[in-house]
């Protein structure tokens, strides 16, 4: 109770002190069998509460979010992120604009994963023209700076992307991207090995816990991707949309600098990151707006994706002497019916990952539903 | 008595009259004034419209049966979240607020585009979309893989 009051107090100070010309606040209630994505399922809930304010002045938009999610069955895994921004919308002609943001953002876990706090920092440049009016051109670029708790994870990266798009008459849109980008890890190597405490004990529970061994070699400590990204997207009458997308990535240089990677349910990890594999991803979805203007998005999505530099291990915690890969499947559904002062959703996933490293061979059925509250504050018209 | 009162009736519709005439036409969302049409696309464009505000999203629509055309006000954030072409269909719920000769300009409430349903107002036209973060895309509707 003290912490929802706390967060309210928080909310209200935000919105008074900014004069802010939008609030919007949400809660969402997800339900996972499958909580850290292994072998070991277990289950949980995590509420999530989100708001999110802005104000607009002389056509610079600030803005600030915060985010509050509370795990029932495991709360010291409860966390709290905080973004605060700026951004600006600037046109060149009418055809043409560019768009750039600064934004920081914490992000503070219990601890049971304080090792994942960190603070960051985000510049973006976007830049998109229209070549005909049935032709669009895009491009942007992110610079992020990452500080963790944990040193391990410290990082700088740079990303470019450049999308071309043509839309036909047939309703037909045909799109194609690349993108590259490089993660430099500030400190990445231990001088020592670390060896992992109540390794094996953990290795049975659902949770590997301290598993991010630092490699104690010296090497190169950045890591160079590039990928190519090409998709078909169809309108059928003006209720459906089907889209098909395929995504190849390659990793140029460097190698994950961890002796094992893994991902969290809600938890953004630093290990596990569009920087640690190499593979591909297909992906279809159709969209359709069934009777009371409801949407429904049904799609299946499949990747595979090798993880450079880690080994796949036996359950008992030996190597196995080969690169860890992953092929995974992922069935997911969505409702979203807007109304004008709130939407509402409901989803659910379904994900059947299938691994060489046997711990990371699980399945998980996931559902989520929520509410989304709009308010205006500075009623300008 | 009744010649006064229809004196007073002419003295207070003059005065309206003169107030109002050549005053600029207001842009805002008149709520009675809502319409719904649905068209083609013809033009996109980006301008500015309101000060301390972003540059709009403009789109020209041409409704199907009718041929007429709209200058429709989307919003300034969706110039890079939304990615309108020439000949796409789209369907707009909105308020107008001028007529020109050859097109009328609308402010758009709510928008159809490819079976999906974007809300840029609410009933009353006050602005639904969100200032900033428009690319950072840290909306955190349940779990994303």
């Amino acid at each position: 109770m003290k912490k929802f009051s706390i967060y309210f107090f928080l909310i209200l100070f935000l919105n008074t002190a900014l004069g802010a010309d939008t609030l919007s606040l949400s809660f969402f209630q997800n339900m996972t069998d499958n909580l850290f994505q292994n072998r070991y399922s277990e289950p949980d809930q995590i509420s999530s509460f989100n708001f999110y304010i802005d104000k607009n002045i002389s056509g610079f938009s600030f803005f600030t979010e915060g985010n509050y999610s509370y795990l029932h069955k495991n709360p010291e895994l409860a966390y709290y992120l905080h973004d605060i921004g700026i951004d600006y919308l600037k046109p060149v002609n009418e055809k043409t604009a560019f768009y750039f943001s600064l934004m920081g953002q914490g992000a503070f876990y219990r601890s049971d994963y304080e090792d994942f706090n960190y603070f960051s920092f985000n510049f973006l440049a976007a830049f998109k023209t229209y070549i005909s009016q049935t032709s669009i051109m895009k491009s942007n670029y992110i610079l992020e700076y990452k500080k963790y708790k944990y040193s391990l994870f410290d990082f700088v990266s740079h990303s470019v992307f450049l999308s071309f798009d043509k839309f036909f008459q047939t309703k037909t849109t045909l799109k194609s991207e690349i993108s590259w980008g490089y993660k430099n890890f500030l400190h990445p190597y231990s001088s020592e090995e670390v060896i992992p405490e109540d390794y094996t004990e953990d290795h049975h529970s659902g949770r590997r816990t301290y598993i991010f061994v630092p490699k104690i070699e010296y090497e190169e400590q950045g890591i160079q991707i590039f990928s190519i990204k090409g998709l078909i997207a169809q309108g059928v009458g003006d209720r459906i949309g089907l889209r098909i997308s395929g995504m190849k990535q390659w990793i140029l240089s460097g190698e994950n600098p961890f002796s094992s990677v893994e991902e969290f349910y809600m938890v953004e990890n630093p290990s596990y990151d569009s920087y640690s594999w190499t593979g591909y991803q297909i992906s279809s979805q159709l969209t359709v707006l069934v009777p009371w203007d409801i949407e429904f998005k049904i799609g299946y999505t499949m990747d595979n994706k090798e993880f450079h530099g880690i080994e796949s291990m036996s359950l008992e915690g030996d190597t196995l002497d080969i690169t860890r890969k992953d092929e995974r499947g992922q069935f997911e559904a969505r409702l979203e019916k807007n109304f004008p002062k709130f939407s509402i959703f409901l989803s659910y996933f379904y994900i059947d990952n299938q691994s060489n490293d046997p711990f990371f061979d699980w399945q998980s059925n996931l559902f989520s539903v929520g509410i989304e509250l709009n308010t205006f504050i500075n009623k300008k018209k | 008595m009744k010649r006064r009162i229809n004196i007073l009736s002419l003295l207070i519709f003059m005065v309206f009259w003169s107030v109002s005439f050549g005053q600029k036409q207001l842009h805002y969302y008149n709520v009675d004034k809502e319409i719904k049409i649905k068209g083609t696309i013809q033009k996109i464009i980006i301008e500015p419209r309101y000060k301390n505000n972003s540059p709009f999203l403009i789109v020209i629509l041409e409704e199907k049966n009718t041929r007429r055309k709209f200058n429709v006000e989307i919003s300034p954030v969706r110039f890079f979240s939304v990615d309108f072409h020439k000949g796409a269909n789209l369907e707009v719920v909105g308020s107008i607020y001028s007529k020109g000769e050859k097109s009328q300009n609308i402010i758009a409430r709510q928008i159809r585009f490819r079976g999906e349903i974007l809300v840029l107002r609410d009933k009353h036209g006050f602005p639904a979309w969100r200032g900033g973060g428009m690319m950072h895309k840290k909306k955190r509707k349940g779990n994303d893989f």
